[in-house]
């Protein structure tokens, strides 16, 4: 009993927090002086620009899924089946611009090229470089859930080309496709970086509506195509994809298969690939530590933006700890199918996760912008909320992976010991699914820190952070000072995540597990 | 004539010794069984046969041929001409019957036609003629048993390793699984590596028993 009141109830508070906003913009969007009226819709479908700008959005996000997973793809198996050299430190590093936001690959790449990167092929080239790691990771992942018996039986018939054409490739399929599902909708919603290089897209729309005309009904409007293609996608990937994705387990004995030897090509492709993360990753971070200059350069920009970096730490560390634990609590939620209503819950998540960022923030002021709310809408707490609301997908499907390595067992032969559900989560699940809790606090605190889209629309006056800071300054700010802010916000990503990465594989030694 | 060769095989695990100087002979249409606990190695001495583990120390030849000798490899898994059933059998689950029998011979380059009736002939061997279109996740454990000998068998080879292949079945079809492994074994004349803990098991199949 217990159990399904705390869970309805988290439920309960996810639809406030996440579904509400949106569901509650929409509403008002159709309500004109009063009467049911669709008239923004159809001033918006009616023109041709929005055409023009879904054609844009389309172009763009499909350019950007098939370079991801055409690269990605040979990248992961690179990295997570054969011996190839340095391969933990190389994916690694293919994996930065994913944590940092992504305008700041814009403004190095701008700074290096000057306006030949504006337009389409230099926002997919950089959002290529930032959604790489997604179809790369999923690879690695749906690797290790495979069990190497069936590769060492057709071993036993075929070499590895054969093996990875016939079983291997087809068998990490569903992790690729979602992966391409993600990519797309991702690179759909984002407009930063088209933003910043002058390439017109529907998220952009939706933004400028609101930011700068302050036209309520035609952000909302501007954001139903992006809405639909979002459904669209989430559907096909519900209806072929998500039962295989939502059980993953690495399998037991991954080590004992021998790794893909790459033979004489050992070196020559290490070569390939570290010319690729040196372009991709390594050229544009020297390109903004250069471009900053010197040490006083920094000293300007830290005390200019103090406060905005202390504030994006703290909203990151409260929102990364809410994120651990709603994700921790839907995470069981959908793993052990605890409620009936599981597979609603996981929907909406995703849903609101993939949603462009410029959606989720108009939704969340159309919300809470009223009298009676101000204590959440000229606080720091909207910004909060914008995060959990977003993000609890992602620290969702981190829990649901580790809670689906704890048997069953272990939760009843507490609960045949007297221990209550509770008693039993905070003393047996809790524990046992630490590594998770620390992943998904770590995933929280890093996409809250890189946020952008939803913080920018929503961030209360003289509360801004670090990003909004940086983005502000973009259009007239001066370069080195640019470069130095971006500077800092890299390093506030990736010291928390040396530093707790260092710690967890510190305390998996030492508690040998 | 001898098929398999392991002369003075070695192999540790993380500094804990599996196989200490470890031979064995495998004759044409042997059926040898490999008797012991678990963790004494049985499955450790099918898998370097195989080729997907290393010698340490000694050598492993097949058909004549050395494979592999003292840490280094000479052959692949895929040049050994050998077939092997997984104790979880390693039926590939995205294929159908016809895919899990075809891929070896695609691999090995066969025409269209000739895999056809190859194909056959073997799903005729082991009576599932009429399943060829499903996938292993729609056939009972028994069925599941013959697609995963017939896809080994269908490729002709001259040894066939066995990896406590009937352990998770019940009692009674293990038992009817057995006369059918002897009977083909019988028919077809290959040799037989077989692995088992279970010694009523081992007795009924065996020609020659290797307890370790």
């Amino acid at each position: 009993m217990a159990k399904r009141l705390f869970l309805t109830f988290a439920v309960l508070l996810l639809v406030a927090v996440a579904f509400l906003p949106v569901l509650s913009m929409f509403a008002k969007s159709i309500m004109v002086e009063g009467h049911f009226s669709l008239a923004p819709y159809s001033e918006v479908m009616g023109s041709s620009h929005q055409w023009n700008l879904m054609r844009n959005s389309m172009v763009l996000s499909g350019l950007v899924m098939f370079f991801s997973v055409a690269v990605g793809l040979p990248l992961g198996i690179l990295f997570g089946k054969s011996d190839f050299p340095f391969r933990r430190f190389l994916a690694g590093i293919f994996v930065v611009p994913l944590l940092i936001p992504p305008y700041i690959l814009a403004v190095s790449w701008s700074d290096l090229l000057g306006n030949g990167l504006f337009g389409l092929p230099g926002a997919a080239f950089i959002l290529f470089s930032i959604f790489l790691p997604i179809p790369m990771l999923l690879t690695m992942v749906f690797l290790r859930t495979i069990n190497p018996r069936l590769e060492e039986a057709a071993r036993l018939v075929s070499g590895w080309p054969g093996v990875l054409r016939g079983v291997t490739i087809p068998l990490v399929l569903p992790g690729v496709l979602l992966s391409a599902v993600l990519v797309f909708l991702l690179s759909f919603g984002e407009f930063s970086v088209p933003n910043f290089l002058r390439f017109p897209v529907f998220p952009v729309e939706s933004f400028t509506q609101f930011s700068a005309f302050y036209n309520f009904k035609a952000a909302t409007a501007a954001t139903i195509p992006l809405v639909v293609v979002t459904l669209v996608l989430l559907f096909a990937e519900a209806g072929f994809l998500r039962e295989k994705t939502y059980q993953l387990r690495p399998s037991p004995d991954i080590d004992s298969l021998a790794p893909l030897g790459l033979g004489g090509y050992r070196w020559p492709v290490f070569t390939a690939v570290a010319v690729l993360a040196l372009v991709l990753v390594i050229v544009p971070l020297a390109v903004l530590l250069i471009q900053a200059g010197g040490l006083n350069i920094y000293a300007e920009a830290l005390v200019g933006s103090w406060g905005s970096l202390m504030r994006s730490i703290g909203y990151a560390v409260a929102g990364a700890t809410l994120l651990a634990f709603m994700g921790f609590i839907t995470g069981y939620l959908i793993q052990r199918k605890a409620l009936w209503c599981w597979r609603v819950v996981d929907s909406m998540m995703l849903f609101i996760f993939v949603l462009p960022s410029t959606v989720v923030g108009i939704g969340l002021i159309s919300l809470w912008n009223t009298p009676e709310t101000t204590f959440i809408y000229s606080t720091p707490l909207i910004i909060i909320l914008g995060y959990v609301a977003k993000y609890t997908a992602l620290t969702s499907r981190i829990s649901v992976a580790h809670l689906g390595q704890i048997p069953l067992s272990m939760e009843e032969a507490a609960q045949v010991s007297g221990a209550g559900w509770f008693h039993t989560m905070v003393v047996i699940v809790a524990p046992m699914a630490w590594r998770g809790l620390a992943v998904s606090w770590l995933v929280g605190y890093i996409f809250c820190l890189r946020d952008m889209g939803i913080t920018m629309l929503v961030y209360p006056p003289g509360y801004e952070t670090l990003p909004v800071r940086i983005f502000t300054q973009m259009a007239n700010g001066s370069p080195q000072l640019i470069a130095a802010l971006c500077t800092i916000m890299i390093v506030a990503t990736l010291l928390p995540v040396g530093f707790i990465w260092a710690l967890l594989r510190l305390l998996n030694r030492k508690l040998h597990i | 004539m001898k098929t398999v060769t392991m002369d003075s095989v070695s192999k540790s695990y993380n500094g804990v010794k599996v196989l200490d100087k470890f031979s064995l002979e495998i004759k044409e249409r042997e059926r040898i069984v490999l008797l012991g606990a678990s963790g004494c190695g049985k499955t450790t001495i099918l898998r370097l046969i195989a080729g997907f583990l290393v010698p340490d120390m000694g050598s492993i030849s097949i058909a004549g041929e050395l494979v592999a000798r003292d840490g280094r490899i000479f052959k692949q898994p895929e040049e050994r001409n050998l077939g092997m059933v997984f104790q979880d059998l390693a039926l590939w689950p995205h294929l159908s019957v016809k895919g899990n029998v075809e891929f070896g011979l695609k691999a090995r380059g066969l025409p269209k036609g000739e895999r056809e009736k190859r194909i056959k002939e073997t799903l005729g061997l082991v009576s599932l003629e009429n399943f060829i279109n499903k996938k292993p996740g729609e056939l009972s454990g028994g069925q599941q048993q013959r697609v995963a000998l017939a896809r080994v068998l269908v490729l002709e080879p001259a040894v066939i390793l066995m990896d406590e292949p009937l352990s998770s079945l019940d009692a009674e079809l293990n038992v009817r699984l057995r006369k059918e492994i002897i009977q083909l074994q019988e028919k077809l004349g290959y040799s037989l590596l077989y692995v088992t803990h279970n010694e009523p098991e081992a007795m009924e199949i065996a020609t020659r028993v290797v307890r370790i």
